[in-house]
This record gives C-alpha cells, sequence and structure tokens, in this order.
C-alpha cells in the first residue's frame, strides 16, 4: 500500500528519531512511503489556528491539495497535525461556502482543494488498514513483560464525529496495537487529562503534566507510550521543568509508540533513539535484554 | 414571590444584584469570526464544565461563564491581553459534551482571533504564529539540522515557498470591501461566519 507521509515540523526538526522510527517500521508492514515535495506546517492548530482560523484553513487546504495532487491518503505522525488536516479535510468537505472561499485564495498560487482524500494519524493507518494481524507478523523479538502506560492525548480521538478513530471516553486502539508488539499496555487513573501545552500561564501545563506523571508512576510500567510529539515534549522536558520547580524527580521514561514497534521488529535501542532521551527508558531496557551501561 | 421564599429568613447582608448589561453590538464582533456560531444556543447548563482540565487546575477558568460573557457581549474583557482564554487547553472535552453543538472551545478560538485583531495576544502565541508566517514551520531549524538527519539517514528537509504562503493568506478582496464599509459607517450585522 502506497501512503503518502506528512511529516510536520516538530519531529523532523525536534524529534528525527521518531521519524526514523516510523521510516524503518512501515516498510516491514507493507507500507510503501511516498514523500512529496511542497508541504509546510500544517499548521499549527493550537496558536496558528487562534491567531487566523481562515488563514489555518487555507494553509491546510494547501497541503490538502499538494496531497490530492498526488493521489494517495496522507498519514501523518503527530497529533497536531491529524487535528488540523482532518478537522480541515471536514470542514472542506462539508462547508461548499467555505470551500469556495479558501479556493478563491488557492487559485492564487495555482492549486485547488478537491476534498479526494483521507487523512490519518499512522496508528490509525495501523489499526484501520494494515491489521493487526499483518503488525503481529512483523515482530521478531515480542516486548514480553514490557509494561506500557498510555497515554493518548487529546487530538488522535476529539471531536470523534470528525476524527472517528475511536470512543474518546474508552480508547482501546493502542492497548491494541501494544498487545500485538507482546508488551502490556497499562491504564493510569489520569489517562485522559491533557498535558496543557496551550495553556500559556507558566505554571498550569506543569500541574496537568505532574498530574499525569504521578498517575503513570503509581502503575509502575516501565515507561510511557504515546503518539505524539506535543505530549512527548510535555512529559520529557517538562519533567526537568518540575524538578527545577518543585524538586520532584518523577522519573517516568516517555517513549513514541514506533520506538516500541522497531525494538519488536528487531532494530537496536540506538537505532530508534532510545539512548538519547533525557529520561532514560532503564526498565524497558533492562527488559529487552540492552540494559544501558 | 415563589413559595420557597417565604419562608427564607431575611439576610440583611443580600443586596440588590448588580443589573445585567447586554452589549449586542460587542456580540456581534465576536459572531462575525468564523466558528463562533455555536455560543448563541448556550442554555449554561455547564456539562462542559466538569470535564474540563483547565477549570480543574485554575480555579479562574469555567467555559459557561466564558460563554456567558460572551452571550451578554463582554467581549472587551474576554479579549484582554489577561484574559482567562488562553488558559484553554484546547483538549475538546467540552466539544464532547456539550448537548447543544456550541463547541465551547470554538468559540474559545473565535475570541484569540478576535484578540489579534483587536487586542495582543501572549507573545508565545504570537511567536508560532510570526514563526510559521516568515518561515513556513512551527519550530526554528537550525543550521545544522540537515546535517544531522543525514548521520541518521534521513532525507533534508522539504523546501517550502513561502512566498506561496503569503500570497494564500492574503485578505480576500471582498475582506478589504468589507473592511471599508465598516469604516463608512455602521451596517446590517453579519450572521454568516
Amino acid at each position: 500500500m502506497k501512503a503518502t507521509f506528512f511529516p510536520g515540523c516538530l519531529i523532523p526538526i525536534k524529534y528525527p528519531q521518531f521519524e526514523v522510527a516510523v521510516r524503518r517500521t512501515l516498510p516491514r508492514l507493507d507500507i510503501e512511503i511516498v514523500d512529496l515535495d511542497g508541504f509546510t506546517c500544517c499548521p499549527d492548530p493550537i496558536f496558528f489556528q487562534a491567531s487566523d482560523k481562515l488563514g489555518w484553513l487555507t494553509m491546510a487546504g494547501r497541503n490538502l491539495a499538494v496531497a490530492e495532487a498526488a493521489g494517495h491518503d496522507v498519514f501523518t505522525i503527530c497529533s497536531g497535525c491529524t487535528s488540523t488536516l482532518c478537522e480541515a479535510n471536514h470542514i472542506l468537505r462539508t462547508d461548499e461556502a467555505l470551500r469556495a472561499r479558501v479556493n478563491r485564495r488557492l487559485a492564487r498560487i495555482g492549486k485547488e482543494y478537491r476534498g479526494t482524500i483521507e487523512v490519518r494519524h499512522v496508528v490509525a493507518l495501523l489499526r484501520h488498514r494494515v491489521g493487526l494481524d499483518v503488525l503481529r507478523q512483523s515482530v521478531t523479538r515480542p516486548l514480553t513483560g514490557v509494561r506500557v502506560a498510555l497515554h493518548y492525548g487529546c487530538h488522535l480521538l476529539k471531536p470523534s464525529a470528525i476524527m472517528r478513530v475511536d470512543d474518546p471516553d474508552e480508547p482501546m486502539i493502542l492497548h491494541q496495537l501494544v498487545e500485538a508488539i507482546g508488551a502490556e499496555p497499562v491504564k493510569h487513573d489520569e489517562r485522559f487529562l491533557c498535558c496543557g501545552k496551550a495553556c500559556t500561564d507558566p505554571d498550569l501545563p506543569l500541574e496537568m503534566t505532574a498530574t499525569v506523571l504521578r498517575s503513570v508512576k503509581r502503575t509502575e510500567a516501565d515507561c510511557m507510550g504515546m503518539i505524539c510529539p506535543t505530549c512527548f515534549s510535555s512529559f520529557d522536558t517538562g519533567q526537568l521543568l518540575i524538578a527545577r520547580k518543585t524538586g520532584e524527580h518523577l522519573e517516568v521514561p516517555p517513549v513514541y509508540y514506533f520506538q516500541l514497534l522497531g525494538l519488536a521488529q528487531g532494530l537496536s535501542p540506538d537505532e530508534v533513539g532510545l539512548t538519547r532521551h533525557r529520561i532514560r527508558p532503564v526498565a524497558l531496557l533492562e527488559k529487552i535484554g540492552n540494559p544501558v551501561k | 414571590m415563589p413559595d420557597a421564599d417565604k419562608h427564607r429568613p431575611a439576610d440583611p447582608t443580600e443586596r440588590e444584584p448588580e443589573p445585567i448589561e447586554i452589549n449586542r453590538q460587542a456580540r456581534q464582533r465576536l459572531l462575525a469570526i468564523l466558528g463562533s456560531g455555536g455560543v448563541s444556543y448556550c442554555y449554561q447548563c455547564g456539562a462542559c464544565v466538569g470535564d474540563c482540565p483547565s477549570a480543574r487546575f485554575y480555579p479562574g477558568f469555567n467555559p459557561r461563564e466564558i460563554m456567558l460573557t460572551a452571550l451578554l457581549g463582554g467581549i472587551d474583557r474576554l479579549i484582554a491581553p489577561d484574559s482567562v482564554i488562553w488558559q484553554c487547553s484546547n483538549c475538546y472535552n467540552c466539544y464532547e459534551r456539550c448537548p447543544q453543538d456550541v463547541r465551547p472551545v470554538e468559540v474559545i478560538i473565535a475570541l484569540k482571533n478576535l484578540a489579534r485583531l483587536e487586542s495582543d495576544p501572549p507573545p508565545q502565541v504570537r511567536g508560532v504564529y510570526e514563526t510559521i508566517l516568515k518561515t513556513g514551520r512551527s519550530a526554528p531549524v537550525i543550521g545544522t539540522l540537515d546535517r544531522k538527519r543525514e548521520s541518521l539517514g534521513l532525507p533534508p528537509l522539504s523546501r517550502i515557498d513561502v512566498a506561496e504562503i503569503t500570497a494564500i493568506l492574503a485578505p480576500d478582496d471582498d475582506e478589504a470591501e468589507e473592511g471599508a464599509r465598516k469604516d463608512a459607517g455602521p451596517s446590517a450585522p453579519e450572521e454568516s461566519a
């Protein structure tokens, strides 16, 4: 299956090791990654949408038009990109007046949004298009005994009527993807709490993040699994900020799902970037037989 | 007077409530912004509050109260630089819960759009917005990135033609006309987004 890769900004720039994990794991699931020229920021669903909503819709429409020209459905690797492109695709398909307005703008650069392709977060591509059997068959080193506390984040699932990925009150998709690679998914009490990244108050995001991290810590999971670079940044860099501010050292290692999938497909911790995290996933690396030296 | 009130002892500290002011013109300024329309259907049930992470951790933040203030036309307060709207986490729980399809988060996003037009958004918001306008990306790219990506076996970042972004983000001709009409004097309120 061919699928167009929408890389976004945060992962290719800040967390390129996540991109490595995606690019090395998908071919083993018979997904042929199509790279296109011409994509910009999705753009950012939080602060850009908050600044110029019509401009947000227009830039997203332009990205969708670039993808439409290549003809394949798009996969994203960031929940923010997913939110912008799925919502924009929905709005532009259902609101004719807005579509006409956006297309008048796109005509200035010789482009047109037509609404001919679907956009999915890569985990939805795996669960709904590739299927769990193919995923299981790609595993050469099951992550037996590894306990992963899952944090879905907000924008994979909501608004559910637009995203159509899973029930936002009882999601199973990541649990199934974690089970398929031999690991044990773990529910934590604050699994629905937002990381707070969008809040501009200096303390509020840290309070939300710390609440989530304490909840994960209580489960004694080996790591915290997620699919969004903004969540990752909140729970990774956020732990350093919390320690600096309050002296509380939570030591909960966040990991991106495709790093785990890479390990399960036989890639080394170094190849998927796990040795470069600020909060080292010590217990995880021990359980797969690659203890931290 | 309802029966229950007859038996209520007089409270010497009770004062007459302040009269409520409604500013319809200010509300129209909000309703002209894309995505704000749901606010008109808010019946103040509070379903948005119970599941709101910002309300849980930031006592001044209450999406029901923001909807009420917007309905009454207290727009200037809501778009002031220190407004609570900037503490919305954009989690979309209120969008899921609202029985009236108000989409409080979208109303708050519309208020933020109005803040950029008429007030002063927080520096981090302006920062991301301007970085995207200037570079087409939300995160700054440092000079060594392509070398780092190459060492990881990744292709270089694709080139972005910023002139295309500038072209499609320029205001529409009819927007410019609308602006001129507003400058010329009051006109009928626009109902559609």
